[in-house]
């Protein structure tokens, strides 16, 4: 059973894993935050890929600073996502009205609106295909240790995953946003009252999960060598998968559940054929909210 | 009193199809008759999301259920388009039904969320099972439609005219009906419809049954009028795609499914001299709409007293 093989599929899961987590965590900040789902959250991973691409064919910079600007462009389009379909959905200040069904289901549509233009935009600018990527970037290298096939991109993935997460907790148990955004997303109205500015909480809070999304997709674009308009659909339902599973707000939880998800898929793909293997998420998905609605972790929510 | 208006929609329809027919362009039959199947399809989704409010966005997969079943049914046991069209309706009902039963309990987001799965599982069962539904190829040479020996495409549109007319007036009855208050009770607030004595569940599941059985009539009219299905009709896009329908016309309102779905198939046509921008055209409308219209072109308010005005001068219905 623990043979090189199945050790080789447990470390391409976890680096799946980690990807579906930094994804999900931005996912879960926004949930956290505001109680909307971001459908347009899977766009940001393709815009942080294809941003990643142009600045790779024309300017050539060593990776780091690749990920440092698509970081950047992850942020940007996290604002003008916020302000764009979020922001105008919020006119109302009190607790009841921010956390409505009305307002979830409007900034879900408007969300998905904005998720499919912008990704058939970037259909039409860049055609539907695979875009060509210069080989010298492409992070497969691989890195034999103990039998174990490794490539330079999972230890990209790994690195660059660590540094963000440690750095999430960080900003958010150091730091006065962080303070702000875990209070917005305890309780908006007593947010409020002691004189939080929410709407800078909800910015910041864009800002992050668009960043962690945009460098999240830039690295896998490298590392499977496919960058195409349709990348971020993919990702983002499973991150979602992750969300629930993991109790909706909670960050750990999510990371735990992304990397479970990941490991599984990849072991999957020995029993079952690859066209199979994306069931596997939506049977997760329909298992925990069937069986666990509280989240395989079991924090506390309320109805679902 | 004659219910003026409805007796108006009626001629208007029949002489647009007069006005088809008498043209002789068959690029246009075929839009017309795309348009009539997306109008069954966005009046059985706002059955569900717009009256009942729950939202689900994998409905194109059970339009996908019922193309399957009627492809099938006629490719491999040689069934007419008569048989096939009701039992395309109730292998989805069926398939409905038992998606509905886990997924019930939960609410807005989750049931969303949950419903997406579900429609995704159905897309990649269809796609990797190849052989039962050969997969990504797809089904070809289903049987055109035939009545009394007739076939081809004035035939096909008229049948999926009356198709569409009959299952639009059943929703519209049903909707404006005390099941369709109870429907809307049920949106408002579950809880408290619970607590008048609404059996929340039951009625759930019953609502998503019926739509998705409407759906599974649309899935076989679409199989067997454009001859060839896979299972690139029945993905996540086209859920969206359903969804805007109903939302640009209206949350709730039957007459607004039928404007939405009638300008979200023929705008894009009338714009494919500017290149392939179809999906952009739906993304834009549907961002434009939540922000500027939310209630919809024809909103469902309007639609209520639409409909109560037009049933009472009928003499019909609870509000005499």
């Amino acid at each position: 059973m623990f043979d090189v093989h199945f050790l080789q599929q447990i470390v391409n899961g976890l680096s799946l894993g980690l990807v579906y987590a930094l994804v999900a965590i931005g996912f879960t900040l926004i949930f956290g935050v505001l109680n909307v789902v971001n459908f347009a959250h899977g766009e940001v991973y393709t815009i942080g890929a294809f941003a990643g691409l142009l600045l790779i064919t024309s300017v050539a910079p060593p990776l780091f600073a690749v990920l440092l600007v698509v970081a950047a462009v992850g942020a940007l389009t996290g604002f003008g996502l916020e302000r764009l379909a979020f922001k105008p959905f919020r006119r109302f200040r009190d607790e009841a009205s921010i956390k409505s069904r009305a307002m979830r289901e409007a900034t879900l549509l408007s969300s998905l609106a904005l998720s499919i233009v912008a990704r058939e935009v970037l259909d039409l600018a860049f055609g539907g295909e695979m875009q060509v990527i210069p080989q010298s970037y492409l992070l497969q290298t691989p890195i034999m240790i103990g039998g174990v096939a490794l490539t330079d991109g999972n230890l990209v993935i790994l690195g660059a995953s660590i540094l963000m997460l440690a750095g999430l907790q960080w900003m958010l148990y150091r730091t006065r946003t962080g303070l702000a955004i875990r209070a917005v997303s305890n309780n908006v109205l007593g947010a409020q009252f002691v004189g939080i500015n929410t709407e800078r909480a909800i910015v910041a809070t864009f800002l992050v999960g668009s960043m962690l999304g945009a460098v999240a997709g830039i690295m896998v674009g490298l590392y499977d060598g496919s960058i195409f308009p349709h990348m971020g659909f993919g990702p983002a339902v499973k991150a979602f998968v992750a969300m629930v599973m993991g109790g909706l707000s909670s960050i750990p939880g999510a990371v735990i559940s992304a990397l479970i998800l990941g490991v599984a898929e990849s072991v999957a793909t020995d029993f079952v054929s690859a066209g199979w293997k994306d069931l596997i998420a939506y049977g997760f998905l329909i298992v925990t909210l069937v069986f666990f609605p509280r989240g395989i972790f079991g924090y506390s929510r309320e109805r679902v | 009193m004659k219910p003026l208006a409805l007796i108006g929609t009626v001629l208007a329809v029949a002489a647009v199809t007069a006005a088809l027919l008498l043209s002789g362009s068959s690029y246009a039959v075929q839009v017309a008759i795309t348009a009539l199947i997306f109008v069954i399809l966005t009046a059985s989704l706002n059955l569900v999301t717009g009256t009942a409010g729950l939202m689900t966005l994998g409905h194109a997969a059970f339009y996908g259920v019922g193309a399957y079943a009627a492809a099938l049914l006629s490719t491999k046991l040689g069934l007419s388009f008569w048989v096939t069209l009701p039992l395309a309706g109730l292998v989805t009902a069926f398939f409905g039904f038992l998606v509905a039963l886990p997924t019930m309990r939960l609410t807005s987001i989750y049931f969303a969320v949950a419903t997406l799965a579900i429609g995704e599982m159905i897309v990649v069962a269809i796609t990797n099972w190849t052989g039962f539904t050969r997969g990504p190829m797809g089904i070809r040479g289903i049987p055109s439609i035939t009545v009394f020996g007739h076939e081809g495409l004035t035939v096909n549109l008229l049948v999926v005219l009356a198709a569409t007319l009959v299952s639009v007036w059943a929703i519209w009855r049903l909707t404006h009906s005390y099941y369709g208050n109870g429907l809307r009770a049920l949106r408002e607030d579950d809880q408290c419809a619970e607590a008048m004595g609404l059996n929340a569940v039951r009625l759930k599941i019953e609502v998503f049954t019926i739509a998705c059985f409407f759906a599974g009539i649309a899935g076989a009219l679409f199989a067997h009028t454009s001859g060839y299905i896979s299972p690139e009709s029945f993905r996540f896009g086209e859920s969206i795609l359903l969804l805007t329908m109903a939302v640009v016309g209206g949350l709730g309102s039957v007459p607004g499914s039928a404007i939405g779905a009638i300008i979200l198939i023929v705008l894009p046509e009338l714009l494919r001299g500017a290149g392939n921008v179809r999906m952009v055209a739906v993304g834009v409308v549907l961002f434009l709409c939540i922000l500027f219209l939310p209630k919809g072109l024809f909103g469902e308010v309007s639609a209520l007293a639409f409909a109560r005005n037009q049933l009472r001068r009928a003499g019909l219905g609870w509000s005499r």
